[in-house]
């Protein structure tokens, strides 16, 4: 009850928590919010001609106005923030047990050993996520190609990867995973295998752990036990901030064409003709630019100042300044 | 061996270990493909293309023979490892150019956006860092608070529409790419000396304050966006470190003794928080050279994210994403080792090895 009291002590996060239960209950209630359209589900429904390539201010059929082609915003930002809040927290809670779990093994064998394990994840931290997200797409494609199907891109609202002919297992399942989603997971959990690794090391030799192994517990029994439980706390502080920081990462990498389906970094691809080339104008199409824009960030700062309020409860004494994000 | 060298020397061994391990975990990768695949690393730059079916395939089993690619998977690796050494990291089908003159062509253009941005954001942050945490709460703070705050919650890619609808769409003050379209194909004809590739460095060299001023016109919208976020995030950890050494006992020490407040702050606290602040930057490096890249492609710069770019544009091309990421990697290390090294210049303690950086 204290640490709840502590926490609720700071407004910042009163307004942390109200944004991120809000982007959780969009997510949860989209169908409800507003509903698919039967004939052609998914995040981008038509509400005009599919050949209207005009953007349409907020009228009585789509109440945020649409994009080129007809494309309902709200619709998109309400079904965004389920795809967002997915994408976050499946990469961030993947990558945050795999750290936690690195971490305590590199804590907890040999001193030489560990190290070696730790030197592996400060390899891994210059490993840019922009460079394996290519890479890996890369691969998919020779492999398909080279397993005899046609590969190529659709282009349009969500890039979709198409195989032409007859489709083997193998292919159908890289067809099926999101290379973004499979490089953040590699390539970001190394923070929290740092930081659990440090914090082992700590405990290792304090007296509580001494005892659970003189119990007779077997290494992974005390890791499970009393090391992960005691770094779980301040892993979660890093995982809060990582959901906003994947999210953002992904709509980037979305915007600028690389990978990822974001949708709300679709909504501000599509869009961004009538804001940045000619006769564009931030002001004018403020539909076109804001609702998404205003949802990437929000999305950003709740989950950030969740992290802070978390690690208030958890460090009373720090700063709020340590950032950590690792893209 | 003055401390500095031997610094250097031992911080520069990571460099090759770390190469090992992500050529390693990259080879790996590549291990996944079939043997058929894994040829596209190899194939020369001019293919005959009357060759019949029966040809190529004879032609590609005469590349997995030699190229080891049906071997174990230490025996291949060691011999792509030495291909990276001997030649030019494989033919780009995309750009229709070998992978590794094309990114070293590129370069300079990357180089010269890092470089800028990199001398920009890291004075600015630790001098404001330095005031607001210094006088915590006064004025300078709360606008510096708020700047933070905008920064890091700022994505790049957001900012960078921002900035290109009212700086160049409508008020014309800066421009996306590179340089404008007179002064490129003076370049491509060469009346304009390129010495080192470096635009601006060039300009001055030539003499041509003209296109200095081009250049510039054309980089500060790219530089801004990709110094605001780091900006931030240094100046966040430089007022948080110095708003805990502004209550250590040796800065009542310095007071009783009667120094004036500006030495306290620039010669006593100053160089005590520069150790956590440029730690946190080298922490960072892997997202500022991400954000080079990004902020390249928004801006249209012709830089090194340029092979991404076309690689990803429809044809299938391997080796270009391969040796794109063996080069950030690269770039990476290098701009840790530089930031470490720049730390171990300023603070005799890591210089000495005492504390760990």
């Amino acid at each position: 009850m204290r640490r709840l009291h502590r926490y609720f002590f700071r407004w910042q996060n009163w307004v942390a928590l109200f944004l991120v239960l809000v982007f959780i209950g969009v997510a949860v209630a989209a169908p409800n919010l507003s509903p698919d359209d039967p004939k052609n589900p998914g995040p981008f429904m038509q509400v005009g001609r599919a050949t209207d390539l005009q953007v349409h201010p907020p009228s009585e059929e789509a109440i945020l106005g649409t994009l080129p082609r007809g494309i309902d915003i709200y619709h998109a930002l309400v079904w965004g923030s389920r795809d967002a809040l997915q994408f976050g927290l499946i990469v961030t809670v993947s990558t945050a047990l795999f750290g936690i779990f690195y971490g305590s093994l590199a804590g907890i064998i040999s001193h030489r050993a560990g190290g070696l394990l730790m030197s592996i994840a400060d390899a891994f931290i210059a490993f840019p996520p922009i460079a394996g997200v290519v890479f890996l797409q890369q691969l998919f494609a020779a492999t398909i190609t080279a397993m005899g199907g046609l590969y190529f891109k659709r282009e349009g609202f969500g890039e979709v990867i198409d195989i032409v002919g007859p489709v083997t297992p193998i292919q159908a399942l890289l067809e099926t995973i999101d290379p973004l989603m499979f490089c953040l997971i590699v390539l970001s959990w190394m923070p929290y295998a740092r930081l659990v690794h440090s914090i082992v090391l700590t405990l290792r030799d304090t007296e509580f752990v001494q005892a659970a192994r003189a119990l007779g517990g077997n290494s992974l029994w005390v890791i499970r036990k009393h090391l992960i439980s005691n770094s779980f706390e301040p892993a979660m502080v890093l995982a809060a901030r990582d959901v906003g920081g994947v999210v953002l990462f992904q709509a980037t990498l979305t915007f600028i064409g690389i990978g990822g389906g974001s949708v709300w970094g679709v909504m501000l691809a599509q869009g961004r003709n009538w804001v940045i080339a000619p006769g564009g104008n931030l002001f004018t199409y403020w539909w076109v630019f804001l609702p998404p824009t205003l949802a990437v960030m929000i999305f950003g700062i709740a989950w950030n100042m969740l992290g802070d309020g978390l690690s208030d409860i958890l460090n009373p004494t720090s700063q709020h300044e340590f950032y950590s994000k690792s893209f | 061996m003055p401390p500095l060298l031997r610094f250097m020397i031992r911080r520069f061994m990571v460099v090759p270990v770390s190469l090992f391990i992500i050529t390693l975990v990259l080879y790996a990768g590549v291990m996944l493909t079939p043997p058929e695949a894994r040829v596209s690393l190899y194939l020369p730059e001019r293919m005959n293309p009357h060759l019949t079916e029966e040809q190529l395939k004879e032609f590609i089993e005469t590349v997995i023979e030699k190229r080891h690619l049906r071997d174990p998977f230490p025996i291949q690796y060691y011999y792509w490892v030495r291909s990276l050494f001997d030649e030019s990291w494989g033919y780009s089908a995309s750009m229709n150019e070998l992978v590794l003159p094309a990114l070293l062509r590129r370069t300079p253009i990357t180089l010269e956006l890092a470089l800028y941005s990199l001398l920009f954001l890291i004075p600015l942050g630790l001098i404001s860092g330095v005031i607001s945490g210094w006088r915590r709460n006064g004025v300078f703070d709360s606008i510096f608070r708020g700047a933070a705050f905008l920064g890091t919650s700022m994505p790049m890619f957001i900012l960078a529409l921002v900035l290109l609808s009212v700086f160049y769409l409508n008020l014309g003050w800066f421009a996306p790419e590179r340089i404008s379209l007179p002064y490129s194909i003076e370049f491509s004809n060469g009346s304009f000396n390129q010495f080192t590739g470096i635009v601006t460095i060039d300009a001055l060299l030539n003499a041509r304050p003209d296109v200095f001023l081009d250049a510039w016109k054309h980089l500060a919208m790219p530089v801004f966006t990709l110094s605001l976020y780091h900006w931030a995030t240094l100046a966040r950890v430089a007022r948080a470190t110095m708003i805990a050494e502004r209550d250590k006992p040796y800065i009542l020490a310095a007071r009783a003794r009667g120094i004036s407040e500006r030495t306290v702050v620039w010669r006593h606290a100053y160089f005590n928080m520069l150790t956590p602040s440029l730690t946190s930057m080298t922490l960072s490096a892997t997202s500022i050279v991400t954000g080079v890249f990004v902020s390249e492609i928004i801006f249209n710069f012709n830089g090194v994210s340029n092979v991404i770019i076309k690689a990803m544009s429809g044809i299938p091309d391997a080796p270009a994403a391969l040796g794109f990421a063996i080069y950030s990697v690269v770039m990476i290390l290098l701009l840790m080792f530089i930031l470490d090294v720049l730390q171990a210049l300023l603070d005799p303690r890591v210089r000495e090895g005492i504390l760990n950086s």
